[in-house]
């Protein structure tokens, strides 16, 4: 307890009075340097009394302070229900010291704000959004003057989002009113503190706090089958132990599905961010009074919210991610110097590898880098309009010193440049000179942006069929993508869209379709190359009992190999890329991550797109692409393009295939609200948005899609270095039949990569139509054979099944008189005129077959333009563009119109 | 009678013994409107007039017919067009003489055109093509003509083998019903008549031409037979009877 010593008798006092009796080595360390007044980071296990660490010194200060109004000290953390925990322990505190305290955030009620702004409280907890909101209202910014220390909780959820590229600059917003104030950030464990550091206070010098968490966790893998059933019995048997255990899933679908099946037991609640603020607040009750003994949650549960003792954590499939498991497990044995236990029940082959993996590297300490949002052009439009909102008019300049003190803008002035000019485009603002005005739009559309992160409207999608609501995607995703016609994927059915109106998608079921369209689910969690390669290299070592020593694990991933190999599959590992040819296209088993996995499959689809001019549909996870292909394009083709990827080239061939997929557009979409072309509440109807969307190319909006789809959503470094070890030979590229592993994996991300230009789609559409068109066979030797039949059904050298000629005059349904004429024995001059041309139509069919039929069936294509057709000499795609051509002239004379 | 395609339009030339450049639903003014609906961009008149002026000079047409819907807001003149809209007419009038067929959205465009530019909303035959907007009900004086409307927007969606690929916007060529259109009396011998709707000149509007169809608004696509409905792109490109799409949308 020395540590508290150096703190104020009435603080001291305090810490005593609450039963404090040991201090935890993340408060003993950071207790005197934060009372020093120094810019701190705090990095500990969540229970480790991080939020005590700040805030004793800082009671200390605020008790010295005169109590002159404003807000003396900013609590930020990422959720509002954070920020309800954490006031419900500060009040005992701050009443005992005689200082106020006050939450702000979406929730707080009128009455309560208003009393903020005339009585602000000393120490205020809020969120990063409501900070923004603090600088609209003249009696609030005066309020922010007095601020002496800005507190930071969770700053790991911030720093490598967008949300907290906003923050950082908010922070230098302050600045300006309140000078230097003291910086506290709390943070998980992560692979790199000084980033997050830097994020936090900019150039300005720091110390930094850390407190290992590894040493404290125990963390065992254990295998529980890919059937649902058997899973959740051997949950449920692991739940009859005494003690609360929170059982973390990956998605929302996963903790329902669990909840439901666990319903019985009596003693279980489901957490997630889907359900009201209600239920979730009575499940964290009931769990923390003891009523119930397990809660499912998703990351909600991640962060700090107390609820009480936690004796287990048990993770149901693969974390994804070392620093995921890190802070899951960590919330178990809730006290010091505890170890914290933890299961992970791996559900597959893919799953159980990477969970060894990841199990590992936690123990090792190895944790993912938090990479920060650098020159977010969205945040920065964000910003501008609400500093021109703050300030009515301003400075350039003043802005540009306002960016420069974070950390994250590298040549700020040249991008403000960009982004002002794009505003002003949207009339967000006015540029005068050197000057940025705000607009009667401003404080509008502040109002629906205080937020970066993406608040989606959702869009109903209405069954014609069944009558009912189906589902709702979001509506980026349908604006920038969906319209009526397409199929695309929902609660995993086909769904036809009919009609996109009155803010609702109207569908129909549909079948099979050889092409499956973008669907986001909820963003995936992505697995890091480097657990991907590792999980490869145990395919390839078989070593498994360096990872585990259960015998029910090492049992089921040895069976598993030993069963590809007696199929004779190629097993994929760290140093082999298998391709393998099934009904939808081909299956590259690359172990490579999300990411990198992402940008290698784009690469590859547009390579495939542009070559055979089709559009390649792309599904992937961690472990496989799957590249869905017209049927005469196989694995051997891919291998081709595999082996002769150039690295330097990739970055640009993945700039050129993103314009035109449904991801792009989709983000588009967001970032264009953010620069206020696009209201939160915009009406879609009756215009193309897509071509709406063109009016962004060239444009700061469209490079700030470039920018987060590039350094967020992939990874070109990885697939590049792939690309690499396949020139050097480290990579070796084979193909084998169609696999357990092949097969294996929920695919869960989707999108189309379309050919560079359109034609090939007019030219299918055009094969399609000359296939169905009707045809009349005539035989113009015994001139007593006439059959009507569909393209599609002439072999390629029609014959006569009466004379055996094959001398064939192929008709249009309206030419089939015709023939009737040629039959009579007496003829006119222009009867003759038709035999003739009869004649020249059936000495094509003669010498080119079927070929003379296709080209004879195009509209308005007589004998003569056939003949030019077929001298050509094209086959394939040019031929049918030369049917093109001719039907173009055709429809340009008077004959078609009249 | 021939017509060329002008794929940057979309725009059509129309040459008998005059030659007409065609071109409709320009929607001057779209983007005010476009604000009040939450989407707000500049205007983007310049670009769109220059587009259409750029088409002029290369096309050399005796006159200009604008099939309608020339500005955007109903019913009143918003402030853009009412800055923009008289210089953007003076332009056109500059080059070539223009023949206008009002359409609905067309309120109080009168005040900016000048007498003998202004035609019958119904429509008019002129050199043999019938022209008109494509809201009301045609002039019988059109029956038996090729009748060009704008109105409809028209756009084509088409996929490949996997999925969807082009989105452009067409033509759609059909024969009408004379006697539901009111231009003919029942049993009256009567010549064909056949109706292009021709795309939009405005780069956002677009419309499914399968809803056009499905669902039709106007008098005009209410009576077309659907058997004999053809579709053009705006370049010219055949794409074929409608029937022979329709089983794309059922696979």
């Amino acid at each position: 307890m020395k540590a508290i010593e150096v703190l104020d008798p009435k603080v001291q006092a305090c810490i005593r009075k609450r039963g404090f009796t040991l201090l935890s080595d993340a408060q003993k360390e950071a207790i005197p340097l934060i009372l020093r007044g120094d810019h701190t980071l705090l990095i500990a296990p969540t229970g480790t009394g991080k939020t005590e660490s700040a805030m004793f010194p800082v009671f200390n200060a605020l008790l010295t302070m005169p109590s002159d109004g404003g807000f003396k000290a900013l609590y930020i953390t990422p959720l509002r229900s954070l920020n309800r925990d954490i006031l419900s322990r500060m009040q005992w505190w701050c009443s005992e010291l005689g200082l106020t305290v006050g939450v702000r955030h979406g929730d707080t009620p009128m009455a309560e704000r208003r009393k903020q702004a005339l009585y602000p409280p000393d120490l205020l907890i809020t969120t990063p959004e409501t900070v923004q909101a603090l600088f609209m209202g003249k009696r609030l910014r005066h309020h922010l003057a007095s601020v002496r220390f800005v507190i930071v909780d969770e700053i790991h959820e911030l720093a490598g989002s967008k949300r907290g590229a906003q923050l950082a600059v908010a922070l230098e917003r302050l600045h300006v009113y309140a000078g230097e104030f003291q910086r506290i950030g709390l943070s998980a464990t992560v692979g790199n503190p000084q980033d997050i550091a830097r994020f936090l206070c900019g150039e300005r010098p720091f110390s930094l706090v850390q407190v290992p968490v590894a040493k404290n966790l125990k963390i065992d893998v254990r295998y529980v089958g890919d059937d649902f059933r058997h899973q959740t019995e051997v949950l449920s048997q692991m739940l009859k132990r005494e003690g609360s255990t929170l059982v973390f899933v990956n998605t929302r679908v996963t903790a329902e599905a669990l909840g439901h099946a666990l319903f019985e037991r009596g003693d279980v609640e489901v957490h997630h961010g889907s359900l009201s603020k209600e239920v979730r607040i009575d499940a964290e009750e009931r769990f923390k009074r003891g009523e119930i003994h397990t809660l499912i949650c998703t990351s909600s549960m991640e962060l700090g919210i107390d609820i009480g003792r936690i004796d287990h954590v048990i993770q149901f499939g693969s974390p994804r991610e070392v620093a995921r498991l890190v802070q899951r497990v960590g919330r178990a044995g809730h006290q010091l110097n505890t170890v914290s236990h933890g299961t992970i029940l791996a559900t597959g082959f893919d799953d159980l590898l990477e969970s060894l993996v990841i199990a590992k590297k936690a123990r090792a300490n190895e944790l993912e880098e938090v990479i920060a949002e650098q020159n977010a052009a969205d945040v920065l439009a964000n910003q501008v309009a609400a500093i021109a909102v703050e300030y009515g008019e301003i400075e350039r300049q003043k802005i540009v010193d306002i960016l420069c003190r974070t950390s994250l803008f590298r040549e700020p002035a040249l991008l403000l440049e960009d982004v002002c000019r794009q505003m002003e485009e949207h009339r967000l603002i006015r540029l005068d000179g050197s000057r940025i005005i705000t607009t009667a739009r401003a404080r509008r559309y502040l109002a629906g942006n205080l937020s970066m992160i993406h608040d989606e409207r959702k869009v109903p999608v209405f069954d014609m069929v069944s009558r009912r609501t189906v589902g709702t995607l979001d509506e980026s995703f349908v604006v920038g993508w969906v319209h009526t016609g397409v199929v695309f994927i929902t609660k995993g059915q086909l769904w036809r869209v009919l009609e996109i109106a009155d803010g609702k998608l109207t569908v129909e079921p549909a079948k099979k379709v050889s092409g499956e369209l973008p669907s986001w689910e909820g963003e995936q969690i992505p697995v890091p190359f480097s657990v991907a390669r590792e999980a490869g290299a145990i395919r390839r070592s078989r070593r498994i009992t360096d990872y585990t020593s259960d015998p029910d694990n090492v049992a089921y991933a040895g069976q598993f190999l030993v069963e590809m190999d007696k199929n004779r599959s190629l097993v994929p590992t760290d140093r082999l890329i298998s391709l393998e040819n099934t009904d939808d296209g081909v299956v590259c088993n690359v172990c490579a991550g999300h990411k990198a996995n992402e940008a290698l499959g784009r690469v590859l689809s547009v390579l495939i797109s542009a070559r055979y001019g089709t559009t390649v549909g792309l599904e992937l996870d961690a472990y496989r692409i799957l590249l869905r292909l017209p049927f005469d394009i196989r694995a051997a083709d891919v291998r081709d393009l595999l082996l002769s990827l150039d690295p330097a080239h990739m970055p640009g061939i993945i700039r050129l295939s993103l314009k035109r997929t449904a991801l792009f557009k989709w983000k588009l979409v967001q970032i264009a609200k953010k620069f206020g072309a696009v209201d939160p509440d915009a009406d879609y109807e009756k215009i193309s948005i897509i071509r709406l969307l063109e009016f962004f190319d060239n444009t700061i909006v469209q490079q700030e899609a470039f920018r987060e789809l590039l350094t967020g959503y992939m990874d070109i470094e990885a697939a590049s270095a792939i690309a690499r070890q396949i020139k050097t030979g480290e990579m070796s590229v084979g193909i084998g039949p169609h696999s357990l592993i092949g097969a294996g994996g929920l695919l869960s991300s989707r999108d189309q990569i379309p050919p560079p230009t359109a034609d090939q789609a007019i030219l299918s559409t055009l094969r399609r139509r000359l296939d169905q068109d009707d045809v009349f066979l005539c035989c113009m030797n015994c001139r007593d054979w006439k059959s009507k039949t569909v393209v599609s059904r002439i072999p390629d050298h029609p014959q006569c099944p009466k004379c055996g000629a094959r001398l064939i005059a192929a008709l249009k349904p309206y030419e089939e008189d015709s023939f009737t004429m040629v039959k009579k024995s007496r003829k006119t001059s222009e009867e003759r005129a038709v035999e003739q041309r009869l004649m020249k139509n059936a000495n094509m069919v003669l010498s080119s077959g079927k070929k003379a039929v296709i080209a004879l069936s195009g509209r308005g294509v007589g004998p003569e333009n056939a003949s030019r057709i077929l001298a050509t000499l094209t086959d394939g795609d040019a031929f049918y563009r030369e049917i093109l051509k001719a039907e173009r002239n055709f429809i340009q004379t008077h004959r078609y119109w009249t | 009678m021939n017509l060329e395609f002008v794929g940057d339009g979309p725009a059509l030339v129309v040459e008998d013994k005059l030659r007409f450049l065609i071109a409709a639903d320009l929607h001057f003014g779209i983007e005010a409107d476009l604000a009040q609906h939450g989407l707000h961009f500049r205007s983007r008149s310049k670009d769109r007039l220059e587009r259409l002026l750029a088409i002029i000079d290369r096309t050399d047409p005796d006159g200009l017919v604008l099939l309608g819907d020339v500005k955007h807001s109903i019913p009143t003149l918003t402030r853009q067009e009412y800055y923009e809209l008289p210089r953007i007419l003076a332009t056109l009038r500059d080059r070539v003489p223009l023949l206008v067929f009002p359409g609905n959205h067309d309120t109080g465009i009168e005040r900016y055109l000048v007498p003998g530019e202004i035609f019958a909303r119904e429509g008019a035959v002129i050199d043999g093509v019938g022209y008109l907007h494509g809201h009301m009900y045609p002039s019988p004086s059109l029956a038996g003509h090729l009748m060009i409307a704008g109105h409809h927007h028209p756009l084509l969606t088409l996929r490949d083998r996997v999925g969807c690929a082009l989105q452009s916007p067409a033509y759609l060529r059909a024969g009408v019903n004379n006697v539901a259109l009111r231009m003919a009396e029942q049993g009256e011998a009567d010549a064909p008549t056949r109706v292009l709707f021709m795309p939009a000149f405005n780069e956002i509007a677009g419309y499914d031409l399968f809803q056009i169809i499905r669902n039709p608004t106007s008098p005009l696509s209410r009576h077309i037979n659907s058997d004999d409905t053809e579709i053009i792109l705006a370049d010219g490109t055949y794409i074929g009877p409608l029937k022979t799409l329709i089983p794309d949308e059922s696979d």
